[in-house]
């Protein structure tokens, strides 16, 4: 028994030694630790109560959306972008309120809103989708130069077939019918390369698209 | 071992610290959560789709399905591999929404939940929501009320999501004008078919190669194995001609069901209504009340008059115009306090005021018809059908099991099987293994007993096998015929006819190709061109899909301009362009054109959207697994 009593006696010495030596900067590891893990949980509840909050505001605006109340709908997104500018229902406010403004004939803050959107929204998806349709907009006012502007930069990879369409019916409205064609059949490419990227089974309505663009392309062959 | 850790302490301690902390920071279900996915058909990031939940969903579209078609649904048109693919990625795309809206810290608050139950159409009574309705739904899902808003919470988080993608595409109104433009573009068009025909006699085909094609394709041309069948049908309806039904057991038989033949008392009357709204206030109920009593008094003044004063004062439209008459009725077909003054009345009589929820009724009973049984004579053809079936339902299921034996055991001959039951032996046309057969043989399990050796060889009786409902069959070969090789002689010319078919398309093909390319570098090329016809690209009537792709694919800036196609029954089309005629600015057809464009537009959109989620959440299909019953 000795024997280990001694052994215990040796072990509890070295551990004493070794907690004099670090036992602050543990302690302090531990605090940093704690003070860390607090932090994080404490910014997820922010954002879940920012969120709750945007959700409430989004709700509102889905509903006044689909009255066809174009102002609520307006001064909703307005909110949503003073308010809750980091959350994804800032975005996707904005990308519903576009579609309502336009459908009442109101394109000045259709396109606003969409330009705080393609700016400010982190999310590549809803950028994309903001930046297109911003584009549309401009492209029906006839402001072409400014529609081709927005298109300028390459979307990601999903959205390019629909990039290289409205490019082409950009090119087509300002009469560049060659180029307008080629933009089309870059599209054709694009929705091809996508759906063997993701799989057929995937896009099963891709080809309907494709046939779209076909005719949009084909069309110019005989408009020059 | 102990050893081994005491001389190794740190490293000990530290293992044990890499065990404890995830238990720490993530509980045990980090360990538990992954475990068996031998199982799961997909994975979405980090998230499995389970056979369980597939096969759910698989269920509640075949529901759906069934519903749709109204009851008639083929299991084998439903669970093909395309519907299961189908499925599963609906799934999948189900869950990257929910993915990114779980990201996204997304959630429906309890307000914006209560108000979308509250509207939901199929949970109001009266314009208002009811708590019963709302309640019977969620049993009948078999859910808890918890579970059931946590589901609907987590939906509506992904209609939230998706809403901003798809709904709200903005389609464009010059996007959409140029595609219509295209559609609505028509092309004059000539056309000449070079046709294989005309070819033929270019070709010549020699009988070696007729042999060649004999030797390489030799499958095509075996007949396969045959036989002829005698067969017995043992059926339910056979009985029923051989039963008898005695005059005694009928009469018993309408002792018995005495009651089914009742036919309740029935009673005529008219009436004259003066309506009360439910809702209606002390005053107008007065006004009504006075006016009621008003109409009565006039009809008990002339009571000959009673048809007229209904046409002039009832207010029930279905019977003021023939004179307040409402034909014969039973108990239980009018409302409580209507039913019982008529039922209370004698022949003639008139009633006083009756109040009820419809409002206030003057009522004359007209006629009775009082209760009475149906006499034997009447019902005596229907008792003895019935009688009929029942004796041959039992005559057939007691012979089932006999005739399966006797089949089998006097396995050369179906005759005493025929004389014991009184039946006929058939005899079958010639059947072909494989192909198609008439009846009873279309059914697998006699296909196959037929065929089988030991029907064949040894010409014993097949099983008795059930063909149908109360129906069984069991044959016999009478003769057979083993598969063979058709000699080349007798297919010889039907070969001939085929290879020179074939070269000849290819000449017309190949001389089609050459003209087409001849016509484009301008030479002036003698054909036969057909009447000159408008084609629109959005229904090109008369052209099949192929010929009006090339016809639209050809770039018209020149005219004219030439196309050509394969023509699907063989041969070669050419086209010639005459004429381009675009779309009018005004075309009435743009309209529903561009709501096509925009539903094009919106698809697009959505499924590109999903794709970049697949980017980021990758998906795995287990092809193996859904194959997989």
């Amino acid at each position: 028994m000795a024997v280990y009593d001694l052994e215990e006696q040796e072990q509890l010495d070295e551990l004493k030694t070794w907690w004099k030596q670090y036992g602050n900067l543990t302690t302090g590891l531990l605090l940093a630790v704690a003070v860390a893990s607090a932090g994080w949980q404490g910014w997820n509840w922010y954002q879940r109560n920012q969120s709750a909050q945007a959700s409430a505001v989004y709700s509102a605006l889905q509903q006044a959306a689909q009255q066809n109340n174009a102002t609520r709908v307006k001064s909703l997104a307005g909110e949503l972008i003073d308010k809750y500018s980091g959350s994804a229902y800032a975005a996707m406010g904005v990308l519903v309120s576009a579609r309502a403004q336009v459908a009442a004939g109101d394109l000045k803050t259709a396109r606003a809103q969409l330009a705080w959107a393609v700016d400010s929204v982190d999310d590549d998806g809803l950028r994309d989708l903001a930046r297109l349709r911003l584009a549309i907009i401009m492209l029906d006012e006839k402001a072409f130069d400014e529609a081709a502007k927005q298109l300028v930069k390459d979307p990601t990879p999903a959205f390019a077939a629909r990039f290289g369409e409205l490019r082409g019916d950009v090119l087509a409205a300002q009469g560049k019918t060659s180029e307008a064609r080629v933009a089309y059949e870059a599209a054709i490419k694009q929705s091809e390369a996508q759906q063997k990227l993701v799989g057929a089974e995937a896009t099963p309505a891709n080809s309907n698209y494709r046939d779209m663009l076909r005719a949009k392309a084909e069309q110019l062959g005989s408009a020059q | 071992m102990f050893d081994a850790v005491r001389n190794n302490k740190k490293v000990a301690q530290i293992i044990l610290a890499m065990i404890t902390l995830p238990f720490a920071f993530f509980g045990i279900e980090s360990y538990v959560r992954n475990a068996g996915t031998t199982q799961d058909l997909a994975s979405v990031g980090d998230n499995k789709i389970s056979m369980q939940e597939f096969q759910g969903a698989l269920r509640e579209q075949e529901d759906r399905m069934r519903q749709q078609l109204g009851g008639k649904l083929d299991p084998a048109m439903f669970d093909t591999p395309a519907m299961r693919r189908a499925v599963l990625e609906s799934l999948i795309n189900q869950r990257l929404l929910a993915l990114q809206s779980n990201k996204n810290h997304m959630t429906l608050g309890d307000a914006d939940l209560a108000r979308f139950i509250a509207t939901v159409p199929a949970l109001q009574e009266n314009g208002k929501f009811s708590p019963e309705r709302y309640a019977a739904l969620v049993a009948s899902q078999g859910l808890s009320k918890e579970a059931f808003e946590q589901r609907l919470r987590y939906d509506l988080a992904m209609q939230q999501v998706a809403q901003p993608v798809g709904e709200a595409s903005i389609a464009g109104k010059a996007p959409a004008a140029r595609w219509a433009l295209a559609q609505l573009e028509q092309r004059d068009v000539a056309e000449v078919k070079l046709l294989p025909e005309t070819y033929a006699t270019k070709v010549t085909i020699t009988d070696e190669a007729v042999a060649k094609y004999y030797e390489a394709n030799r499958p095509l041309f075996e007949l396969p194995e045959q036989v002829r069948v005698e067969y017995l049908t043992l059926s339910r309806d056979a009985m029923l001609a051989q039963v008898a039904v005695t005059d005694d057991e009928i009469k018993a038989r309408y002792a018995a069901k005495a009651d089914t033949f009742k036919e309740a008392e029935s009673r005529r009357a008219s009436h004259i209504l003066i309506t009360v709204a439910k809702t209606a206030s002390d005053a107008e109920i007065k006004t009504a009340q006075a006016k009621a009593q008003d109409v009565l008094a006039m009809v008990k003044k002339s009571p000959n008059e009673f048809a007229r004063l209904a046409k002039e004062f009832s207010q029930d439209p279905g019977s003021a115009a023939k004179g307040g008459d409402l034909d014969w009725f039973g108990r239980g077909m009018m409302v409580k306090a209507f039913e019982d003054t008529v039922f209370s009345l004698k022949e003639g009589e008139l009633s006083d005021v009756v109040k009820s929820d419809f409002g206030l009724h003057i009522i004359r009973l007209t006629g009775i018809r009082p209760e009475k049984i149906r006499p034997l004579v009447e019902v005596k053809p229907q008792i003895q059908a019935e009688l009929q079936q029942e004796h041959a339902t039992r005559k057939f299921s007691e012979a089932v099991e006999s005739f399966g034996n006797m089949v089998y055991e006097q396995a050369d001959s179906l005759q005493p099987a025929a004389d014991k039951w009184k039946l006929t032996v058939k005899n079958s046309e010639w059947l072909s293994k494989g192909a198609r057969l008439p009846a009873p043989f279309d059914n697998a399990k006699l296909a196959g007993a037929v065929f089988s050796q030991d029907a064949v060889t040894h010409k014993r009786n097949t099983e008795a096998v059930e063909v149908a409902t109360n129906t069984l069959v069991a044959a016999r070969v009478a003769e057979h015929r083993p598969a063979s090789l058709q000699p080349l002689d007798t297919v010889k010319e039907s070969i001939r006819k085929r290879l020179m078919t074939e070269e000849a398309t290819k000449l017309a093909q190949k001389e089609g190709e050459e003209t087409l390319a001849r016509l484009n570098k301008g030479e002036d090329v003698k054909l036969a061109w057909g009447p000159v016809r408008s084609v629109l690209r959005a229904a090109p009537a008369g052209f099949a899909p192929d010929a009006a792709r090339a016809v639209f694919k050809t770039d018209a800036a020149k005219l004219p301009a030439y196309a050509g196609a394969s023509v699907p029954a063989g041969g070669y089309a050419l086209y010639r362009i005459a004429g381009v005629k675009p779309a009018a600015e005004d075309d009435p057809r743009a309209a529903s054109l561009n709501q096509q464009y925009a539903r094009l537009v919106a698809e697009e959109e959505f499924t590109a959207w999903i794709s970049g989620l697949r980017q980021r959440y990758p998906v795995k299909v287990n092809s193996a697994a859904l194959e997989k019953k």
